[in-house]
């Protein structure tokens, strides 16, 4: 005798119940590790990524590109949480409908609602126990023979030992305590029902108020209309549309959202340096520029100089020469100089609200924030090369002599927010922080002020770089390497520093770009899920439209209608209010490319569509074999 | 000069709607052959009534799966109306279906998510009638024959098992089949619900002409029948009426 049959109590019922709906709890089980399982592999490669990411870019990018990063990666970890837990949900909430007759029949049959709870509660227990443990192993099984060497990122630090392992607890120990609790509100509540309404399942599933006001479509045919009556008139279709928007909308947030971030953090960085930009320097000085422009993407340690040394110097005159030559549109003189310099909050006066109308005011002394090395840049804000995104606005002409541009990676430690209270002392002197703006030169580490202010601080009349926006015109560069070449000095493209730093991001975001992949892996197993929940319920209508003679054509434009109709509708409303939260709410100035967007739709509205009509092709063939005999009595 | 076999076939097809010649079925159970019919012969004539008595499990559902074209013999020569079973593919088998035959089950087997005249209205659909107002017509028409038209607008869930059964049948006739099957029609349904579906498909052969194969236990529709066959361990043979009525 096989053991199953020996057990008693709420383990036999449910070893006994499982096993008589075989496929019906392999579905179940199936639908929810996977689930399970999806969701804790894409937290952990997403907790392993940001580790490794935050390993590599403390030595590299910028504060504001980290954060950009960063913010996505939490808020794609965190939306795929939700998709994960919702789905979980959802599948438990369908397993536990599909045993709606054969509660009520049990409870007709006499059993006590107590004990009919705690068997059937135990039954879900049981399948959303082993789904999650199984779920967790596999999600643990292939993250251990990920192939960690074979991409850069992970080459460069190896395996990060602890990233991930609270991941491997919580995820699994939420889905089953969520679909543990969904299961009991919900056994619970049919149990507590009518024995009547339960058996009655056919039409407790059934919305009876859309009776009698079908849409017809005579163009699309009659499997279309009977498509759509079939769908409109489940009870739990706005539900199932609720759960797959959501889950649609969730995946096309964190996919869309990596564009969009992607493509802003790349404009960022051309906006702060961009192309077809000549830079004319002494050799050394252009040397040291390189350098500081590339620690973005690099981790060369920046050599000490003496910036201010007399041979680097170009005179205003010779700077005028080259805005003198016909073609050349713009000269940007810098005086750029590295130096010590001390952060401080200013004093100021805090007022905080106590309880009823009183109002404390006091004052706060001013506070030193610390000291850094940073990069301090003398521009003329009237001839300046750069659109840098900035918090509060770039330099002016008419700006105080004593005010400074924050690099982004000074904020939060040098600089305090808000930035008008924020004071930066450099060579003696202290200049207010208007803004702050993302720049890759020094790795953000970087302070713009206004030219004259740093000459006068440094006793120097000169620049010591020019940048240099010309047209294409090939004379032009010859004459101005003529020109520099006579003074001394180098002339050299701003390209191969920006193409550098354009090569690090899309690096970095094609390895992020995993996560949105397995976000919408996970969506389509999610509506894989729902269909064959679906379609199995509906499988005796089915098999009645088959033996009175629907052919195999009307067959699967049925099962299209019916799995693509509710992708459709779901797609429709997720997919357009996915990209107006990814591009207005997402990023600050976001710069997106309509080009990527089509993409990321295209294949999202090509990976889901492929799940429906795979799945509607399946069950069609899978219908071409049944006969009379299949029908239930 | 007419081949032999084309001749007989002349002569066949108009007479016979249905017309199994040495009909055998063969089922793989746990990979070993098992025979539900063995070598059967049964002649229907068109506005004949054959009922097919036997007990469970004696192969009657797998006659009326082989004259509706849901399954293929194994051996044996099977024409339903003049086409041959055995050399259709599944498309002109369906085609075929939805054209000339009418299907009505123990268990009902009704759409769930359709009323009952969206029901009937479905088969004239799917015989590909497309004219819309003539097909809600004439529902109307079968609806009230079977005596429903206050209950057109209900789901299947919503009507009691006789309902149902005669909401099968209405649809079974939606399509104005030449051929109606029925799998155990009254099986479900108490002895008075039951006659009722009986006196109806008296109607469908006395007022429609319509040919009918009938598998059942119920005596009225035996008694109603022009040919009774008695079906067991996949053999058939025909049985006269006393016998019929002893048994």
């Amino acid at each position: 005798m096989e053991v199953w049959r020996a057990l008693i109590g709420p383990l036999g019922f449910a070893a006994k119940s499982l096993r008589r709906r075989g496929f019906h709890s392999y579905l179940a089980f199936l639908g929810l590790t996977l689930t399970v399982a999806t969701t804790t592999l894409l937290l952990l490669l997403g907790q392993d990524l940001a580790t490794r990411l935050g390993i590599d870019s403390s030595m590299r990018s910028t504060f504001g590109i980290s954060w950009l990063i960063f913010a996505y990666l939490v808020l794609a970890l965190a939306l795929v949480s939700i998709v994960g837990l919702l789905s979980s949900s959802y599948l438990v909430s369908s397993m536990i409908n599909q045993r709606m007759r054969d509660i009520g029949v049990i409870k007709a049959a006499g059993a006590l609602p107590r004990r009919l709870l705690s068997y059937v509660t135990f039954e879900a227990f049981v399948v959303i126990f082993s789904s999650c443990f199984v779920g967790a192993l596999s999600a643990l099984l292939i993250y251990a023979s990920w192939s960690w060497p074979s991409v850069s990122l992970f080459k460069q630090f190896g395996p990060v030992p602890n990233a991930g392992a609270s991941v491997l607890i919580e995820v699994p120990l939420t889905s089953f305590l969520l679909c543990y609790v969904v299961a009991s509100v919900r056994v619970r509540r049919i149990v507590g029902s009518s024995s009547v309404n339960a058996i009655s399942k056919q039409l407790s599933n059934l919305d009876l108020k859309s009776l009698g006001n079908p849409l017809r479509i005579k163009r699309f045919g009659s499997a279309f209309n009977l498509a759509t009556r079939n769908v409109s008139r489940d009870r739990g279709f706005n539900r199932t549309l609720l759960s797959v928007g959501i889950c649609i909308f969730l995946s096309m947030v964190v996919l869309s959202g990596a564009l969009v971030s992607a493509d802003t953090s790349t404009s960022y960085v051309v906006r702060a340096m961009p192309p077809h930009v000549m830079i004319v320097a002494n050799i050394n000085i252009y040397n040291q520029y390189v350098t500081l422009g590339t620690s973005f993407s690099g981790t060369t340690p920046i050599p000490s100089l003496d910036y201010v040394n007399e041979s680097y110097m170009i005179s205003p005159q010779n700077a005028s020469a080259f805005r003198a030559i016909s073609g050349v549109e713009t000269v940007d003189t810098r005086l750029i100089t590295m130096s010590s310099i001390t952060g401080f909050v200013k004093a100021h006066f805090a007022s905080n609200q106590d309880t009823g109308e009183n109002i404390n005011t006091q004052i706060i002394p001013e506070i030193d924030t610390g000291s850094a090395q940073a990069l301090i840049v003398g521009i003329d804000p009237s001839n300046v090369i750069g659109d840098w995104y900035t918090s509060d606005g770039f330099l002016h002409s008419n700006d105080a002599p004593y005010m400074m541009i924050a690099g982004d990676s000074l904020v939060g430690n040098i600089v305090q927010m808000p930035l008008n209270l924020s004071q930066v002392s450099a060579f003696g002197f202290r200049y207010d922080v208007k803004s702050a703006l993302v720049d890759p030169l020094n790795a953000g580490r970087v302070l713009y002020a206004p030219v004259q202010t740093v000459q006068q601080n440094l006793a120097v009349s000169g620049y010591n770089v020019l940048l240099l926006n010309v047209n294409n015109n090939p004379a032009v560069f010859s004459a101005v390497t003529q020109l520099a070449k006579s003074y001394g000095l180098v002339v050299g493209s701003q390209d191969p520093i920006l193409n550098s730093n354009l090569e690090f991001l899309n690096s970095t975001w094609s390895h992020i770009f995993l996560i949105p992949i397995l976000a919408l892996t996970l969506t389509c197993g999610i509506l894989l899920s729902y269909l064959a929940t679906n379609f199995s319920r509906r499988f005796n209508d089915y098999v009645v439209l088959k033996v009175l003679g629907a052919n195999v054509w009307y067959r699967l434009k049925l099962l299209l209608w019916e799995s693509w109709g509710v992708l459709a509708i779901s797609m429709l409303i997720a997919i357009p209010t996915a990209w107006a939260i990814s591009i207005f709410f997402l990023v600050p100035d976001p710069r997106v490319s309509v080009a990527d967007l089509e993409l990321s739709t295209l294949v999202s509205a090509l990976a889901l569509s492929s799940v429906s009509v795979a799945s509607a092709t399946i069950y069609s063939r899978r219908l071409g074999l049944t006969t009379v005999k299949d029908l239930k009595l | 000069m007419m081949d032999p076999q084309d001749e007989e076939t002349e002569v066949r097809a108009p007479t016979l709607a249905v017309d199994f010649v040495g009909v055998s079925k063969e089922y793989l159970m746990n990979g070993k052959p098992v025979k539900a019919l063995a070598s059967i012969t049964l002649n229907v004539k068109e506005g004949e009534v054959a009922a097919i008595v036997g007990p469970s499990g004696a192969g009657k559902t797998t006659v009326l799966n082989i004259i509706a074209g849901l399954e293929k013999p194994s051996h044996g020569e099977a024409r339903v109306l003049g086409l041959d079973l055995t050399v259709s593919n599944e498309h002109s088998l369906s085609a075929f279906r939805s054209a000339n035959i009418g299907f009505i089950f123990q268990s009902y087997n009704l759409v769930s998510t359709l009323t009952a005249e969206e029901n009937v209205e479905l088969m004239m659909e799917l015989a590909g009638w497309s004219d819309s107002g003539r097909n809600e017509k004439l529902t109307a028409e079968l609806i009230r024959m079977v005596g429903l038209t206050d209950r057109a607008k209900h789901l299947p869930a919503q009507l009691s098992g006789g309902e149902q059964q005669r909401v099968a049948i209405a649809r079974a006739m939606a399509n104005d089949p030449a051929l109606i099957l029925a799998d155990e029609p009254t099986g479900n349904l108490d002895q008075k619900t039951g006659l009722e579906i009986v006196k109806i498909l008296l109607r469908l052969k006395g007022e429609k002409g319509k040919t009918l194969v009938v598998t059942t236990h119920d005596d009225r529709i035996v008694e109603m029948a022009d040919v009774i066959y008695r079906l067991e361990n996949g053999s058939l043979e025909s049985v006269d009426r006393p016998t019929r009525v002893r048994s």
